[in-house]
């Protein structure tokens, strides 16, 4: 189990971060080049996470976050950069676990992520704007709730809840794809326990 | 002593079958030139990589044999200590930059920075470095906005400051336009004077031919052969190995010209000697006119015609002005430096870009009021960088996807596909993840799942960067094949041997416009408009030219 | 276009000062109204930021950053200000929907809140080459390894960017839709990401092959060839923008006191 969390520092491992972190950028682009009503903003979160193990993953998530808010100089960003560790972290932890070997078990750490999403991103919502999030459909449902008397972390994480699971579902489907084809060669080179082996 | 030692080498990379280097012994003098040829997939870079310790700490897999540096087993060294010791400049320049550097400078003191360098040090050897690679007036760009040449420069100055003992260049001009190319060869010149030891792999033979003081033949893991240039290029057999000898060679050989130890010269000098000697003239243009036979191209059919087309990308910077054109059935290449203007005009015809003024006819249709969808099935269009398509499992399903989506039945597409992969050499492959070929595969695949799409025309950018010998010849059979078919092949190239083998008609452009069109003969024979459009002869044609043809 | 950055150098007294000065400045803009606890004290830092941001030339590239968190502030007016749930005494009416001063407040400073985030971020971002915070970092003692990570994504990021339109036209000349039914839509996603995350990935070989070249991850000590000493006016600030926080914290536990 000590296993889980091993992770090798190298240069291979180092440059995954800076090209997950533009696979997130370009989900992004795509998601709204094709005008998709979905995110889908941290697909490379989740390869980084599959790869690297969760160090890798919460890694690509934070830095992925503060990245964004020194650059869009959107700091609101920035406190979400909690969310998107956690995001990492739960990914890499389910996939070390072996829940990124097939499709069907790819749904569980789609779910892993989306909960992990939802948890960090609940509180950080009441905090700092009182509950909402940002997302249309989500914030006429903390509406209604509110509305409804209902109590502000409830509403919150119900919004929270409709915005980013499945949105982060289809995220992992898509980043399990993803590594379906990656070549052997490439993985081989983010194995943690590869050795090299003596011919003669 | 020799500086580099290797005995019994052997390697697999992981996840493997097959030894990427079998059982290798040779040793390297200190301050030898050494060249490294073969065909793609002969293990050079590999070996190349044995010398600096990537194989086998960076990549795993199994390791056999011993290769020692400097007195130092690479297989106990990590790779961050043997730099101080062994440089390595590989093909894509872009890749080669760090990413953590903003400026030339800081990129190019990023390896000293590393290790460690006093300030002072690194502040004069990189000025240095860079004013003797002449990039120093770019020292405060972004290295990520330079040309390949300019990037690839950038390269080799960044391993030169760390001062190593050995130069690995590994196919360095393979993915420049010529004018990058000869930047790094003027800078190849130049590093030969300082007695540093270089090992080069390469297929531009001619170049290699030039520099090495000896060359290692390999093939499928194995050294076939270490001699000198001229003993390796004089083999009878260098077509079993995937090469073929440099144009003096041929040339020499074509006329039973031998120097006093029997093999042939590799060299310009030599051969200019020898053709002097015995007073011989060689034949204009032996070689080629090959394929004009092979072609079924009618010169009356018109397929495009382009009406004063006017295009910009901005305003007030126009690209085209009215530019007109019309192209049949018979092979075009496009040449011209970049910027020329050669990739604007084929996006027009395939219809991603639209004209500012005046039309463009497909087959007498305007096809500015169609969309790039709508074209998908009669115009085919292989983009230079076959990694901005593929996407499928294996290579199969990626040759299928262009037919499935113009609406070609399941059974009809798989065998456009299969024919298509036949003719690009990929055949037995249909099964391989695309992302487990080299690129030069992944090339021939991006081809193919053009091709199979059964298009009138097919546009191909670029096509013979990063091929060898054999590669490029696949890709010339190919057009022959679609020519013969009755499909217009349009290529843009800077290949200028392969536009004069391949194509029956050529056009040169320079500034947006059309500076000459006709037969290779007849263009490659315009000296002025050749250097208006600062392109360079055929080697084999400035050759027989120089010899007196 | 050349990068991801907003940092421009102007030249100005801003650009001048070291890192770390301007980001204790955010951290106090941030910092003394959430002390002080007065929504009054808002306009302040608010005010101030605007006047450096106007001093070092920036304003106008801060301007697109202030509008992007407009439809933020209004979704929280209108639901703060309609469903806060200690609204008790009506604000206002637009039509059928009343705001109660509870959430109107409540909301006021939430937006207060994020303004002032914002544009005391901005002075920071927009004057601040990232790679001089990053080597100063490093310089105190922060990984190599992770300053690498963090430069490089500026680098590397728009390069990949540039990619997007060139992957759009490359499966559109195979035929490929991109417009149409969602479904359409979403089944070209695949084929438009692929690409890109899988050249990135296999990129990311020979990427660490030239770092690995270049003496990457050696154990000794990394040398650094600028050298950015504290002026005297970084001294002078810091010390009052330390001093402010102390004086806020003090005022505001002796409030609370008396």
């Amino acid at each position: 189990m000590s296993n889980i969390f091993k992770t090798k520092l190298n240069a291979a491992t180092i440059v995954l971060i800076p090209a997950c972190i533009g696979i997130n950028y370009l989900g992004k682009l795509f998601a709204q080049f094709l005008k998709l009503p979905l995110w889908l903003d941290c697909i490379g979160t989740c390869i980084g996470a599959a790869l690297g193990g969760p160090v890798i993953g919460g890694i690509c998530g934070a830095v992925n976050n503060i990245i964004y808010g020194l650059t869009t100089g959107d700091n609101i960003s920035l406190v979400y950069a909690l969310t998107s560790l956690g995001i990492g972290i739960a990914v890499g932890i389910t996939a070390r676990l072996g829940f990124m070997e097939t499709f069907p078990k790819s749904f569980v750490c789609a779910l892993a992520g989306g909960l992990a999403a939802v948890i960090i991103s609940t509180p950080l919502n009441v905090m700092f704007w009182g509950g909402t999030t940002g997302n249309v459909w989500g914030d006429a449902l903390f509406a209604v709730t509110q509305a409804n008397g209902m109590p502000v972390v409830v509403g919150s994480f119900l919004d929270e809840l409709v915005v980013d699971v499945p949105d982060k579902i289809l995220t992992v489907i898509i980043a399990f794809l993803i590594l379906k084809g990656l070549p052997a060669k490439l993985k081989a080179l983010y194995d943690v326990n590869a050795e090299i082996e003596r011919l003669d | 002593m020799p500086i580099i030692k290797a005995e019994h080498l052997k390697y697999r990379y992981p996840n493997t079958e097959k030894l990427a280097l079998n059982d290798i012994s040779l040793e390297i003098e200190k301050g030898e030139f050494i060249g490294i040829a073969g065909r793609n997939g002969a293990g050079k870079s590999s070996l190349g990589q044995a010398i600096n310790g990537l194989v086998p700490r960076f990549y795993n897999g199994a390791y056999g044999g011993r290769v020692e540096v400097n007195g130092r087993v690479v297989e106990e060294t990590p790779v961050e200590e043997m730099c101080e010791f062994v440089g390595l400049i590989f093909q894509n320049p872009f890749n080669q930059l760090s990413g953590a550097a903003e400026t030339v400078f800081n990129e190019v003191a990023y390896g000293l920075q590393n290790l460690g360098t006093e300030p002072e040090i690194i502040l004069s050897r990189v000025e240095q470095v860079l004013k003797r690679l002449d990039i120093w007036q770019y020292r405060d760009r972004n290295p990520f906005e330079l040309s390949g040449g300019q990037m690839q420069r950038v390269a080799i100055a960044s391993i030169l400051c760390m001062e190593p003992d050995i130069i690995i260049l590994d196919e360095p001009t393979s993915q420049l336009d010529p004018q990058g190319t000869e930047e790094v060869f003027r800078v190849v010149d130049d590093l030969t004077e300082t007695g540093i030891t270089i090992i080069m792999i390469e297929q531009k033979l001619e170049k290699l031919a030039h520099y090495a003081d000896r060359i290692i033949l390999m093939s499928e893991g194995r050294v076939i052969d270490f001699d000198t240039p001229e003993k390796i290029f004089s083999r009878d057999d260098l077509s079993e190995y995937g090469i073929k000898a440099p144009a003096f060679t041929r040339i020499c050989r074509e006329y039973g010209l031998s120097l006093p130890d029997g093999t042939y010269p590799v060299k310009l000098e030599d051969t200019k000697r020898l053709f002097q000697e015995k007073n011989i003239r060689p034949l204009k243009e032996a070689e080629t006119g090959s394929c004009l036979l092979n072609s079924k191209a009618d010169d009356t059919e018109e397929l495009f015609r382009m009406d004063n087309v006017d295009f910009y990308y901005t305003e007030g910077t126009p690209i085209f002005q009215k530019l007109s054109l019309t192209l049949n059935n018979r092979p075009t290449a496009i040449i011209g430096q970049n910027g020329a203007g050669k990739t604007t005009l084929v996006r027009l015809l395939k219809g991603l870009l639209k004209p500012v003024g005046g039309s463009i006819y497909f087959k007498n249709d305007d096809i500015s009021k169609k969309t790039v969808a709508m074209l998908a099935d009669k115009v085919g269009y292989v983009f230079q960088n076959p990694d901005d398509q593929i996407f499928k499992y294996n290579v199969l399903d990626e040759t299928m996807f262009g037919p499935l989506n113009i609406g070609m039945s399941e059974e009809k597409a798989k065998e456009e596909a299969l024919k298509a992969l036949e003719l690009m050499g990929l055949k037995g492959r249909e099964n391989v993840n695309p992302y487990d070929l080299e690129l030069y595969e992944r090339k021939m695949t991006a081809i193919a799942s053009v091709v199979a799409m059964d298009t009138d025309v097919i546009i191909l950018d670029e096509p013979t960067i990063a091929q060898d010998y054999e590669g490029r010849k696949l890709i010339g059979d190919m057009i022959r094949h679609l020519s013969s078919e009755g499909k217009l092949v349009i290529a843009i190239l800077h290949d200028m041997d392969f536009v004069e083998e391949n194509f029956e008609r050529v056009i040169v452009m320079a500034h947006g416009r059309i500076l000459s069109e006709g037969s290779a003969e007849k263009v490659f024979s315009e000296d002025e408009v050749l250097s208006e459009a600062k392109l360079q002869k055929p080697y084999i044609t400035a050759l027989r030219e120089l010899l007196g043809a | 276009m050349s990068a991801l950055s907003l940092y421009v150098d102007k030249g100005s007294f801003l650009n001048k000062l070291h890192p770390y000065t301007k980001l204790l400045y955010v951290f106090a803009a941030i910092l003394i109204p959430l002390i002080g606890g007065r929504l009054l004290i808002f306009p302040l830092t608010i005010l101030f930021s605007l006047i450096l941001l106007l001093t070092g030339r920036v304003f106008r590239r801060a301007l697109p950053l202030v509008a992007f968190s407009f439809t933020l502030i209004i979704v929280i007016f209108l639901i703060q200000g309609l469903f806060y749930h200690k609204n008790e005494n009506p604000l206002f009416n637009i039509r059928i929907l009343t705001f109660y001063r509870e959430g109107v407040i409540y909301a006021a400073g939430i937006a207060l809140n994020i303004l002032n985030m914002l544009l005391s971020f901005a002075v920071f971002v927009l004057t601040t080459a990232p790679q001089d915070l990053v080597e100063e970092m490093e310089k105190n003692g922060f990984s190599p390894k992770f300053g690498y990570v963090i430069n490089s994504v500026f680098q590397i990021v728009p390069q990949m960017m540039k990619t997007r339109d060139t992957i759009v036209d490359a499966q559109r000349s195979r035929g490929m839709e991109t417009e149409g039914s969602l479904f359409t839509r979403i089944r070209a996603f695949l084929p438009l990401i692929s690409p890109v995350v899988m050249s990135a990935l296999i990129n990311t070989r020979e990427r660490a092959i030239a770092l690995e070249v270049r003496g990457f991850g050696r154990r000794n000590k990394r040398s650094y060839i600028t050298d950015r000493k504290k002026s005297s006016a970084d001294i002078v600030i810091s010390i009052i923008l330390a001093a402010l926080i102390l004086a806020v914290s003090v005022w505001r536990i002796l409030s609370c006191l008396s």
